[in-house]
Protein backbone atom coordinates (compact mmCIF):
# COMPACT_ATOMS: atom_id res chain seq x y z
CA UNK A 1 0.00 0.00 0.00
CA UNK A 2 3.06 2.30 0.83
CA UNK A 3 3.85 2.97 -2.94
CA UNK A 4 0.36 3.79 -3.77
CA UNK A 5 -0.25 6.05 -1.00
CA UNK A 6 3.25 7.84 -0.91
CA UNK A 7 2.66 9.89 -4.65
CA UNK A 8 -0.45 10.46 -3.46
CA UNK A 9 -1.10 13.86 -1.95
CA UNK A 10 -3.33 16.25 -4.04
CA UNK A 11 -1.47 20.02 -3.31
CA UNK A 12 -4.49 22.28 -2.75
CA UNK A 13 -5.78 24.40 -0.03
CA UNK A 14 -9.41 23.95 0.18
CA UNK A 15 -11.55 23.43 3.31
CA UNK A 16 -10.72 19.89 3.79
CA UNK A 17 -7.21 20.15 2.93
CA UNK A 18 -6.97 22.88 6.38
CA UNK A 19 -8.19 20.64 8.52
CA UNK A 20 -6.11 18.97 11.24
CA UNK A 21 -4.95 15.58 10.38
CA UNK A 22 -6.10 13.72 13.72
CA UNK A 23 -9.50 15.16 12.15
CA UNK A 24 -9.18 13.84 8.70
CA UNK A 25 -8.35 9.97 10.42
CA UNK A 26 -11.12 10.25 12.99
CA UNK A 27 -13.53 11.40 10.59
CA UNK A 28 -13.11 8.72 7.99
CA UNK A 29 -12.61 6.18 10.76
CA UNK A 30 -16.22 7.47 11.68
CA UNK A 31 -17.56 7.23 7.87
CA UNK A 32 -15.90 4.36 7.16
CA UNK A 33 -18.08 2.75 10.13
CA UNK A 34 -21.18 4.43 8.78
CA UNK A 35 -20.09 2.72 5.83
CA UNK A 36 -20.81 -0.62 7.08
CA UNK A 37 -24.16 0.88 8.50
CA UNK A 38 -25.84 1.40 5.52
CA UNK A 39 -28.24 -1.57 4.24
CA UNK A 40 -30.96 0.43 2.05
CA UNK A 41 -30.85 2.28 -0.86
CA UNK A 42 -31.37 5.22 0.68
CA UNK A 43 -29.16 4.67 2.83
CA UNK A 44 -26.44 4.35 0.43
CA UNK A 45 -27.18 7.36 -1.90
CA UNK A 46 -26.51 9.57 1.19
CA UNK A 47 -23.54 7.49 1.50
CA UNK A 48 -22.95 8.62 -2.56
CA UNK A 49 -24.66 12.24 -2.16
CA UNK A 50 -21.73 12.49 1.03
CA UNK A 51 -19.15 11.61 -1.41
CA UNK A 52 -19.50 13.46 -3.92
CA UNK A 53 -20.53 16.58 -1.69
CA UNK A 54 -16.78 16.17 -0.16
CA UNK A 55 -15.03 15.71 -3.34
CA UNK A 56 -17.01 19.21 -4.64
CA UNK A 57 -15.19 21.07 -1.13
CA UNK A 58 -12.09 19.62 -1.92
CA UNK A 59 -11.58 20.73 -4.56
CA UNK A 60 -10.00 17.34 -6.32
CA UNK A 61 -10.96 16.15 -9.50
CA UNK A 62 -13.38 13.62 -9.33
CA UNK A 63 -11.97 11.53 -11.86
CA UNK A 64 -8.94 11.33 -9.86
CA UNK A 65 -10.74 9.77 -6.88
CA UNK A 66 -12.74 7.37 -8.66
CA UNK A 67 -9.66 5.98 -10.27
CA UNK A 68 -8.47 5.36 -6.49
CA UNK A 69 -10.86 2.15 -6.95
CA UNK A 70 -9.07 1.10 -9.90
CA UNK A 71 -6.75 -1.40 -7.50
CA UNK A 72 -9.64 -3.27 -6.45
CA UNK A 73 -11.42 -3.21 -9.37
CA UNK A 74 -11.47 -6.81 -10.06
CA UNK A 75 -12.05 -8.25 -6.61
CA UNK A 76 -14.97 -5.42 -7.02
CA UNK A 77 -16.27 -7.52 -9.91
CA UNK A 78 -15.80 -10.96 -8.24
CA UNK A 79 -17.67 -9.79 -5.34
CA UNK A 80 -20.28 -8.87 -7.26
CA UNK A 81 -20.66 -11.67 -9.61
CA UNK A 82 -20.08 -14.25 -7.05
CA UNK A 83 -22.62 -12.74 -4.96
CA UNK A 84 -25.13 -12.60 -7.85
CA UNK A 85 -24.59 -16.33 -8.87
CA UNK A 86 -24.21 -18.23 -5.18
CA UNK A 87 -27.13 -15.93 -3.68
CA UNK A 88 -29.33 -17.98 -2.12
CA UNK A 89 -33.34 -16.51 -2.47
CA UNK A 90 -36.97 -16.84 -3.81
CA UNK A 91 -36.55 -14.05 -6.73
CA UNK A 92 -34.99 -16.20 -9.56
CA UNK A 93 -34.49 -13.99 -12.38
CA UNK A 94 -32.41 -15.95 -14.34
CA UNK A 95 -31.46 -19.89 -14.45
CA UNK A 96 -29.35 -21.81 -16.76
CA UNK A 97 -28.96 -25.84 -15.11
CA UNK A 98 -27.62 -25.17 -11.90
CA UNK A 99 -26.68 -21.46 -11.83
CA UNK A 100 -29.35 -18.74 -11.37
CA UNK A 101 -29.42 -15.25 -10.46
CA UNK A 102 -31.67 -14.09 -7.67
CA UNK A 103 -32.92 -10.91 -6.97
CA UNK A 104 -31.98 -11.54 -3.40
CA UNK A 105 -28.91 -12.22 -4.58
CA UNK A 106 -27.95 -9.66 -7.39
CA UNK A 107 -28.79 -7.12 -4.06
CA UNK A 108 -26.67 -8.33 -1.96
CA UNK A 109 -24.02 -8.05 -4.31
CA UNK A 110 -24.52 -4.42 -5.59
CA UNK A 111 -24.29 -3.44 -2.20
CA UNK A 112 -21.29 -5.14 -1.16
CA UNK A 113 -20.04 -3.34 -4.32
CA UNK A 114 -21.13 -0.16 -3.74
CA UNK A 115 -19.27 -0.47 -0.28
CA UNK A 116 -15.94 -1.47 -1.56
CA UNK A 117 -16.21 1.58 -3.96
CA UNK A 118 -17.22 3.65 -0.91
CA UNK A 119 -14.56 2.58 1.40
CA UNK A 120 -11.76 3.22 -1.08
CA UNK A 121 -13.20 6.50 -2.11
CA UNK A 122 -13.39 7.70 1.42
CA UNK A 123 -10.15 7.00 2.33
CA UNK A 124 -8.52 8.05 -0.64
CA UNK A 125 -9.70 11.23 0.03
CA UNK A 126 -8.18 11.63 3.34
CA UNK A 127 -4.65 11.10 1.32
CA UNK A 128 -5.07 12.91 -1.93
CA UNK A 129 -5.60 16.00 0.74
CA UNK A 130 -3.07 15.11 3.46
CA UNK A 131 0.54 15.21 2.74
CA UNK A 132 2.51 12.14 3.92
CA UNK A 133 4.67 14.31 6.33
CA UNK A 134 1.28 15.69 8.20
CA UNK A 135 -0.70 12.14 8.23
CA UNK A 136 2.34 11.23 10.05
CA UNK A 137 1.85 14.25 12.66
CA UNK A 138 -1.82 13.11 13.13
CA UNK A 139 -0.94 9.52 13.52
CA UNK A 140 1.31 10.13 15.99
CA UNK A 141 -1.07 12.26 18.13
CA UNK A 142 -3.84 9.82 17.78
CA UNK A 143 -1.57 7.18 18.93
CA UNK A 144 -0.18 8.98 21.73
CA UNK A 145 -2.28 8.20 24.54
CA UNK A 146 -1.85 4.47 24.00
CA UNK A 147 1.85 5.00 25.15
CA UNK A 148 0.49 3.63 28.00
CA UNK A 149 -0.18 0.47 27.18
CA UNK A 150 3.00 0.06 25.14
CA UNK A 151 2.37 1.17 21.44
CA UNK A 152 5.67 2.77 20.58
CA UNK A 153 4.03 6.01 19.16
CA UNK A 154 6.90 8.24 18.64
CA UNK A 155 9.11 5.56 17.15
CA UNK A 156 6.58 4.44 14.82
CA UNK A 157 6.38 7.98 13.47
CA UNK A 158 9.68 8.32 13.54
CA UNK A 159 10.52 5.53 11.61
CA UNK A 160 7.59 6.66 8.92
CA UNK A 161 9.59 9.84 8.65
CA UNK A 162 12.66 8.46 7.86
CA UNK A 163 11.10 5.99 5.57
CA UNK A 164 9.54 9.31 3.46
CA UNK A 165 13.19 11.40 3.94
CA UNK A 166 15.08 8.21 2.04
CA UNK A 167 12.41 6.61 0.22
CA UNK A 168 13.64 9.02 -2.96
CA UNK A 169 17.27 8.84 -1.86
CA UNK A 170 16.76 5.08 -2.48
CA UNK A 171 15.04 4.67 -5.72
CA UNK A 172 18.25 7.08 -6.71
CA UNK A 173 20.25 4.68 -5.62
CA UNK A 174 18.48 1.56 -7.58
CA UNK A 175 18.32 3.61 -10.78
CA UNK A 176 21.85 3.93 -9.94
CA UNK A 177 22.55 0.69 -9.41
CA UNK A 178 20.62 -1.12 -12.49
CA UNK A 179 22.61 1.36 -14.89
CA UNK A 180 25.33 0.01 -13.54
CA UNK A 181 24.73 -3.23 -13.42
CA UNK A 182 23.45 -2.81 -17.12
CA UNK A 183 27.08 -1.49 -17.97
CA UNK A 184 28.00 -4.78 -16.65
CA UNK A 185 26.05 -6.77 -19.29
CA UNK A 186 23.14 -7.29 -16.89
CA UNK A 187 19.64 -7.86 -18.86
CA UNK A 188 16.69 -7.32 -16.27
CA UNK A 189 14.34 -7.83 -19.29
CA UNK A 190 12.53 -11.01 -20.56
CA UNK A 191 12.57 -14.32 -18.75
CA UNK A 192 9.61 -16.04 -16.83
CA UNK A 193 8.67 -14.97 -13.27
CA UNK A 194 11.32 -17.06 -11.65
CA UNK A 195 14.00 -15.45 -13.90
CA UNK A 196 13.30 -12.16 -13.39
CA UNK A 197 13.08 -12.50 -9.78
CA UNK A 198 16.82 -14.06 -10.15
CA UNK A 199 17.42 -11.12 -11.76
CA UNK A 200 16.82 -8.65 -9.51
CA UNK A 201 19.41 -10.27 -6.94
CA UNK A 202 22.28 -8.20 -8.50
CA UNK A 203 20.09 -5.18 -7.89
CA UNK A 204 18.71 -5.77 -4.21
CA UNK A 205 22.35 -7.05 -3.25
CA UNK A 206 23.91 -3.72 -3.50
CA UNK A 207 20.90 -1.52 -2.53
CA UNK A 208 20.76 -3.27 0.71
CA UNK A 209 24.35 -3.03 1.60
CA UNK A 210 23.88 0.55 1.03
CA UNK A 211 20.74 1.14 3.00
CA UNK A 212 22.62 -0.44 6.04
CA UNK A 213 25.64 1.96 5.51
CA UNK A 214 23.61 4.94 5.31
CA UNK A 215 21.03 3.88 8.54
CA UNK A 216 24.44 3.46 10.28
CA UNK A 217 25.60 7.30 9.50
CA UNK A 218 22.20 8.42 9.95
CA UNK A 219 21.78 7.09 13.45
CA UNK A 220 25.21 8.52 14.48
CA UNK A 221 24.35 11.89 13.00
CA UNK A 222 20.91 11.64 15.20
CA UNK A 223 22.86 10.60 18.33
CA UNK A 224 25.36 13.61 17.60
CA UNK A 225 22.06 15.93 17.33
CA UNK A 226 20.82 14.41 20.70
CA UNK A 227 18.33 12.14 19.81
CA UNK A 228 17.18 10.21 22.58
CA UNK A 229 13.60 8.95 22.12
CA UNK A 230 10.48 10.46 22.03
CA UNK A 231 11.01 11.72 26.17
CA UNK A 232 10.96 15.27 26.25
CA UNK A 233 10.57 16.26 22.99
CA UNK A 234 9.01 19.33 21.56
CA UNK A 235 7.84 19.58 18.42
CA UNK A 236 7.91 23.09 16.25
CA UNK A 237 4.45 21.89 14.10
CA UNK A 238 1.92 21.86 16.85
CA UNK A 239 -1.19 20.32 15.65
CA UNK A 240 -4.11 22.53 16.69
CA UNK A 241 -7.87 21.65 16.19
CA UNK A 242 -9.91 24.98 14.69
CA UNK A 243 -13.26 25.68 14.32
CA UNK A 244 -13.89 23.79 11.00
CA UNK A 245 -12.57 20.90 12.92
CA UNK A 246 -15.31 20.85 14.23
CA UNK A 247 -17.92 20.82 12.04
CA UNK A 248 -16.31 18.35 10.15
CA UNK A 249 -16.92 15.84 13.39
CA UNK A 250 -20.43 17.61 13.28
CA UNK A 251 -20.74 15.93 9.53
CA UNK A 252 -19.21 13.08 10.41
CA UNK A 253 -21.77 12.07 13.23
CA UNK A 254 -24.18 13.51 11.76
CA UNK A 255 -23.69 11.09 8.51
CA UNK A 256 -23.60 8.10 11.32
CA UNK A 257 -26.53 9.21 13.08
CA UNK A 258 -28.37 9.31 10.03
CA UNK A 259 -27.45 5.76 8.65
CA UNK A 260 -27.89 4.05 12.39
CA UNK A 261 -31.46 5.65 11.84
CA UNK A 262 -32.17 4.16 8.44
CA UNK A 263 -31.01 1.03 9.95
CA UNK A 264 -32.64 0.74 13.34
CA UNK A 265 -35.12 3.54 13.32
CA UNK A 266 -38.96 3.42 12.32
CA UNK A 267 -39.24 2.04 8.48
CA UNK A 268 -41.13 3.89 6.13
CA UNK A 269 -40.46 2.45 2.80
CA UNK B 1 41.51 33.14 26.17
CA UNK B 2 39.77 29.93 27.55
CA UNK B 3 40.26 26.51 25.27
CA UNK B 4 36.37 25.13 24.28
CA UNK B 5 38.18 21.71 23.95
CA UNK B 6 40.97 20.44 25.27
CA UNK B 7 42.62 16.87 25.33
CA UNK B 8 44.89 15.65 27.03
CA UNK B 9 47.00 12.37 26.15
CA UNK B 10 44.05 11.46 24.55
CA UNK B 11 44.26 7.47 23.46
CA UNK B 12 41.87 5.82 21.48
CA UNK B 13 42.04 1.99 21.03
CA UNK B 14 39.63 -0.22 19.17
CA UNK B 15 39.22 -4.23 18.41
CA UNK B 16 39.12 -4.56 14.29
CA UNK B 17 37.31 -6.98 12.81
CA UNK B 18 40.49 -9.58 12.89
CA UNK B 19 40.27 -9.22 17.06
CA UNK B 20 43.73 -7.38 16.87
CA UNK B 21 43.80 -4.24 19.05
CA UNK B 22 44.41 -0.87 16.93
CA UNK B 23 45.70 2.55 18.02
CA UNK B 24 43.72 5.42 16.28
CA UNK B 25 44.29 8.38 18.21
CA UNK B 26 48.00 7.88 20.64
CA UNK B 27 48.70 10.32 22.76
CA UNK B 28 47.10 13.97 21.48
CA UNK B 29 47.30 16.76 23.69
CA UNK B 30 45.55 20.18 21.80
CA UNK B 31 44.04 22.71 22.52
CA UNK B 32 41.21 24.67 20.50
CA UNK B 33 40.41 28.49 21.65
CA UNK B 34 36.90 29.98 21.21
CA UNK B 35 36.40 31.68 18.03
CA UNK B 36 39.53 29.85 16.40
CA UNK B 37 39.06 28.75 12.36
CA UNK B 38 41.03 25.27 12.96
CA UNK B 39 41.67 22.87 9.97
CA UNK B 40 42.75 19.59 10.31
CA UNK B 41 43.99 17.46 8.22
CA UNK B 42 45.76 14.15 7.54
CA UNK B 43 45.92 11.44 4.88
CA UNK B 44 43.38 8.23 5.29
CA UNK B 45 43.72 6.39 8.63
CA UNK B 46 45.67 9.17 9.97
CA UNK B 47 43.17 9.35 12.95
CA UNK B 48 41.57 12.84 12.18
CA UNK B 49 38.01 11.33 11.75
CA UNK B 50 38.45 9.12 14.98
CA UNK B 51 39.82 12.29 16.49
CA UNK B 52 36.66 14.54 15.53
CA UNK B 53 34.00 12.28 16.75
CA UNK B 54 35.37 12.61 20.61
CA UNK B 55 34.72 15.95 20.73
CA UNK B 56 31.05 15.53 20.29
CA UNK B 57 31.41 12.26 22.85
CA UNK B 58 30.53 10.23 20.24
CA UNK B 59 33.70 7.97 20.68
CA UNK B 60 35.28 8.12 24.65
CA UNK B 61 38.89 8.27 25.13
CA UNK B 62 40.49 4.42 26.09
CA UNK B 63 43.28 6.82 27.94
CA UNK B 64 43.88 10.73 28.61
CA UNK B 65 40.63 12.67 28.70
CA UNK B 66 38.90 15.28 26.06
CA UNK B 67 37.20 18.33 28.07
CA UNK B 68 34.61 20.32 25.64
CA UNK B 69 33.64 23.58 27.28
CA UNK B 70 35.50 22.21 30.60
CA UNK B 71 32.94 19.48 30.32
CA UNK B 72 34.47 15.78 30.91
CA UNK B 73 33.17 13.59 28.16
CA UNK B 74 33.92 10.30 30.00
CA UNK B 75 30.68 11.65 32.41
CA UNK B 76 27.65 10.43 31.21
CA UNK B 77 25.91 13.10 32.76
CA UNK B 78 27.70 16.14 30.62
CA UNK B 79 26.64 13.67 27.39
CA UNK B 80 23.91 15.90 26.24
CA UNK B 81 25.61 19.31 27.29
CA UNK B 82 28.37 18.62 25.36
CA UNK B 83 26.31 17.38 22.14
CA UNK B 84 24.63 21.23 22.24
CA UNK B 85 28.01 22.67 22.61
CA UNK B 86 29.54 20.95 20.10
CA UNK B 87 27.59 20.40 16.79
CA UNK B 88 29.15 17.88 14.15
CA UNK B 89 28.76 17.82 10.73
CA UNK B 90 29.46 14.69 8.52
CA UNK B 91 30.93 13.76 4.78
CA UNK B 92 27.99 11.80 3.68
CA UNK B 93 24.94 15.18 2.69
CA UNK B 94 22.18 12.28 2.32
CA UNK B 95 23.40 10.46 5.36
CA UNK B 96 22.78 13.36 7.90
CA UNK B 97 19.22 14.66 7.01
CA UNK B 98 16.76 13.18 9.59
CA UNK B 99 12.85 15.12 8.10
CA UNK B 100 11.59 15.20 4.79
CA UNK B 101 11.46 18.80 5.00
CA UNK B 102 14.12 21.56 5.43
CA UNK B 103 12.82 23.42 8.68
CA UNK B 104 11.85 20.07 9.59
CA UNK B 105 15.36 18.68 9.72
CA UNK B 106 17.07 21.98 11.41
CA UNK B 107 14.48 21.83 13.85
CA UNK B 108 14.73 18.12 14.30
CA UNK B 109 18.73 18.83 17.29
CA UNK B 110 16.35 21.42 19.18
CA UNK B 111 12.95 19.40 19.50
CA UNK B 112 15.00 16.29 20.75
CA UNK B 113 16.09 18.87 23.58
CA UNK B 114 12.65 20.05 24.32
CA UNK B 115 13.22 23.76 23.05
CA UNK B 116 9.37 25.18 23.39
CA UNK B 117 7.64 25.96 20.39
CA UNK B 118 8.25 29.46 19.84
CA UNK B 119 11.36 29.49 20.16
CA UNK B 120 11.88 26.58 18.34
CA UNK B 121 10.76 28.70 15.18
CA UNK B 122 12.67 31.58 16.00
CA UNK B 123 15.83 28.89 16.29
CA UNK B 124 15.29 27.45 13.31
CA UNK B 125 14.48 30.88 11.14
CA UNK B 126 17.69 32.21 12.35
CA UNK B 127 19.50 29.19 11.54
CA UNK B 128 18.72 28.76 8.33
CA UNK B 129 19.48 32.65 7.22
CA UNK B 130 22.49 32.53 8.92
CA UNK B 131 23.22 29.47 6.45
CA UNK B 132 21.46 31.93 3.33
CA UNK B 133 18.98 28.96 3.50
CA UNK B 134 16.00 30.95 4.66
CA UNK B 135 14.06 30.46 0.85
CA UNK B 136 14.50 26.35 0.79
CA UNK B 137 12.33 26.17 4.27
CA UNK B 138 9.75 24.14 2.79
CA UNK B 139 11.89 22.24 0.85
CA UNK B 140 12.29 18.37 0.08
CA UNK B 141 15.75 17.47 0.90
CA UNK B 142 16.70 15.37 -1.92
CA UNK B 143 15.71 18.14 -4.38
CA UNK B 144 18.56 20.36 -2.80
CA UNK B 145 22.51 20.05 -4.17
CA UNK B 146 25.10 18.59 -2.14
CA UNK B 147 26.01 22.50 -0.81
CA UNK B 148 22.51 23.16 0.20
CA UNK B 149 22.32 19.68 2.24
CA UNK B 150 25.45 20.43 3.67
CA UNK B 151 24.24 24.25 4.37
CA UNK B 152 21.09 22.44 6.09
CA UNK B 153 23.06 20.25 7.83
CA UNK B 154 25.24 23.50 9.35
CA UNK B 155 21.73 25.22 10.20
CA UNK B 156 20.78 21.92 11.92
CA UNK B 157 23.71 22.70 14.70
CA UNK B 158 23.19 26.16 14.78
CA UNK B 159 19.71 25.72 15.95
CA UNK B 160 20.57 23.23 18.40
CA UNK B 161 22.74 26.22 19.95
CA UNK B 162 26.00 25.10 18.93
CA UNK B 163 29.18 27.75 19.62
CA UNK B 164 31.33 25.34 18.31
CA UNK B 165 30.94 23.33 14.75
CA UNK B 166 33.10 20.23 14.10
CA UNK B 167 32.67 19.14 10.20
CA UNK B 168 34.32 16.03 8.69
CA UNK B 169 35.26 16.12 5.47
CA UNK B 170 32.07 18.40 5.21
CA UNK B 171 33.13 18.74 1.47
CA UNK B 172 34.46 15.53 0.38
CA UNK B 173 31.65 14.34 -1.69
CA UNK B 174 30.51 17.90 -3.41
CA UNK B 175 31.37 18.96 -6.92
CA UNK B 176 33.47 23.04 -6.80
CA UNK B 177 30.80 24.87 -5.91
CA UNK B 178 29.38 23.01 -3.46
CA UNK B 179 32.71 23.12 -1.89
CA UNK B 180 33.01 27.22 -2.38
CA UNK B 181 29.16 27.81 -0.46
CA UNK B 182 30.45 25.29 2.48
CA UNK B 183 34.10 26.88 2.75
CA UNK B 184 32.56 30.77 2.42
CA UNK B 185 29.67 29.84 5.25
CA UNK B 186 31.85 28.22 7.46
CA UNK B 187 34.34 31.50 7.31
CA UNK B 188 31.33 33.76 7.53
CA UNK B 189 30.10 32.06 11.05
CA UNK B 190 33.14 31.95 12.23
CA UNK B 191 33.88 36.00 11.82
CA UNK B 192 30.61 37.62 12.20
CA UNK B 193 29.30 34.88 14.97
CA UNK B 194 33.04 34.04 16.38
CA UNK B 195 31.84 30.27 16.08
CA UNK B 196 34.74 27.92 16.60
CA UNK B 197 35.39 26.03 13.62
CA UNK B 198 37.40 22.50 13.62
CA UNK B 199 36.73 21.68 9.83
CA UNK B 200 38.34 18.39 8.68
CA UNK B 201 39.78 18.31 5.32
CA UNK B 202 41.67 16.77 2.87
CA UNK B 203 41.59 19.87 0.37
CA UNK B 204 45.21 21.83 1.14
CA UNK B 205 43.33 24.95 -0.49
CA UNK B 206 40.21 24.85 2.16
CA UNK B 207 42.80 24.16 5.07
CA UNK B 208 44.39 27.31 3.83
CA UNK B 209 42.08 29.34 4.82
CA UNK B 210 42.36 28.40 8.44
CA UNK B 211 43.80 30.47 11.72
CA UNK B 212 45.86 27.14 12.25
CA UNK B 213 46.55 23.88 10.57
CA UNK B 214 47.04 20.98 12.41
CA UNK B 215 48.74 18.08 11.05
CA UNK B 216 48.46 14.44 11.67
CA UNK B 217 49.64 11.19 10.92
CA UNK B 218 49.55 7.54 12.31
CA UNK B 219 47.23 8.53 15.36
CA UNK B 220 49.42 11.66 16.33
CA UNK B 221 50.06 15.20 15.86
CA UNK B 222 52.80 15.84 13.43
CA UNK B 223 52.98 19.26 13.26
CA UNK B 224 50.74 22.48 13.97
CA UNK B 225 51.21 25.90 13.38
CA UNK B 226 49.85 28.97 10.45
CA UNK B 227 49.00 27.93 7.57
CA UNK B 228 51.75 29.41 5.76
CA UNK B 229 54.15 28.03 8.64
CA UNK B 230 52.75 24.85 8.00
CA UNK B 231 52.45 24.54 3.95
CA UNK B 232 56.12 25.31 3.74
CA UNK B 233 57.19 22.57 4.78
CA UNK B 234 56.87 20.78 1.73
CA UNK B 235 58.89 17.47 2.19
CA UNK B 236 57.66 16.26 6.01
CA UNK B 237 53.97 16.97 4.21
CA UNK B 238 55.11 14.62 1.52
CA UNK B 239 56.67 12.10 3.57
CA UNK B 240 52.64 12.11 5.38
CA UNK B 241 51.16 11.21 1.96
CA UNK B 242 49.90 14.93 1.83
CA UNK B 243 50.25 17.32 -0.62
CA UNK B 244 51.45 21.22 -0.50
CA UNK B 245 49.48 23.49 -2.35
CA UNK B 246 50.90 23.59 -5.96
CA UNK B 247 52.55 27.30 -5.19
CA UNK B 248 54.64 25.91 -2.37
CA UNK B 249 55.51 23.13 -3.86
CA UNK B 250 56.84 25.01 -7.15
CA UNK B 251 58.74 27.25 -4.79
CA UNK B 252 60.15 24.99 -2.81
CA UNK B 253 61.68 23.02 -6.79
CA UNK B 254 62.85 26.33 -7.52
CA UNK B 255 64.80 27.16 -4.52
CA UNK B 256 66.30 23.69 -4.74
CA UNK B 257 67.37 24.38 -8.64
CA UNK B 258 68.76 27.50 -6.91
CA UNK B 259 66.17 30.42 -7.89
CA UNK B 260 66.89 32.89 -5.02
CA UNK B 261 63.30 33.05 -3.74
CA UNK B 262 61.81 34.01 -0.27
CA UNK B 263 60.54 31.01 2.63
CA UNK B 264 56.68 30.87 3.08
CA UNK B 265 55.47 31.14 -0.45
CA UNK B 266 52.11 29.31 -0.44
CA UNK B 267 49.28 31.21 -3.04
CA UNK B 268 49.88 31.52 -6.45
CA UNK B 269 49.96 35.20 -6.21
CA UNK B 270 52.99 35.59 -3.61
CA UNK B 271 54.63 33.29 -5.90
CA UNK B 272 54.35 35.49 -9.09
CA UNK B 273 55.28 38.17 -7.20
CA UNK B 274 58.58 36.83 -6.11
CA UNK B 275 59.45 35.44 -9.30
CA UNK B 276 58.51 38.87 -10.56
CA UNK B 277 61.01 40.08 -8.05
CA UNK B 278 63.78 37.84 -8.97
CA UNK B 279 63.39 37.85 -12.56
CA UNK B 280 62.19 41.44 -13.80
CA UNK B 281 64.68 43.41 -11.07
Amino acid sequence: MLDITLGQYYPGNSFIHRLDPRTKILTTLILIVAVFLANSAIGYAALCAMVLFIIAISGLPFMLVLKSVKPLLFIIVLTLVLHAVMGQGEHVLYQWKFIKVTEEGLQLGVQMAMRLILLLMISSILTFTTSPIVLTDGIEALLRPFRVIGVPAHELAMMMTIALRFIPTLMEETDRIIKAQTARGADFSGGNLLARAKNMLPILVPLFISAFRRADDLAIAMEARCYRGGEGRTRMHQLAYRSGDGLAFVFAFAMIGLLAFLRWGPKFI
Amino acid sequence: MEPVIETKGLKHVYIDSDNNPVTALDGIDLQIMSGEFVAVIGANGSGKSTLARHFNALLLPSEGSVNVHGLDTLDENNLWQIRQDTGMVFQNPDNQIVAAVVEEDVAFGPENIGVPTEELKQRVEDALRAVDMLDYREHAPHLLSGGQKQRVAIAGTLALGSRCIVLDEPTAMLDPKGRKEILSTVRKLNREQHITVVYITHFMTEAMQADRVIVMGDGRIKFQGTPRDVFSRVEELEKLGLEAPLAAKFAFELRKSGVKLPQGIITNEELAEALAGTFCA
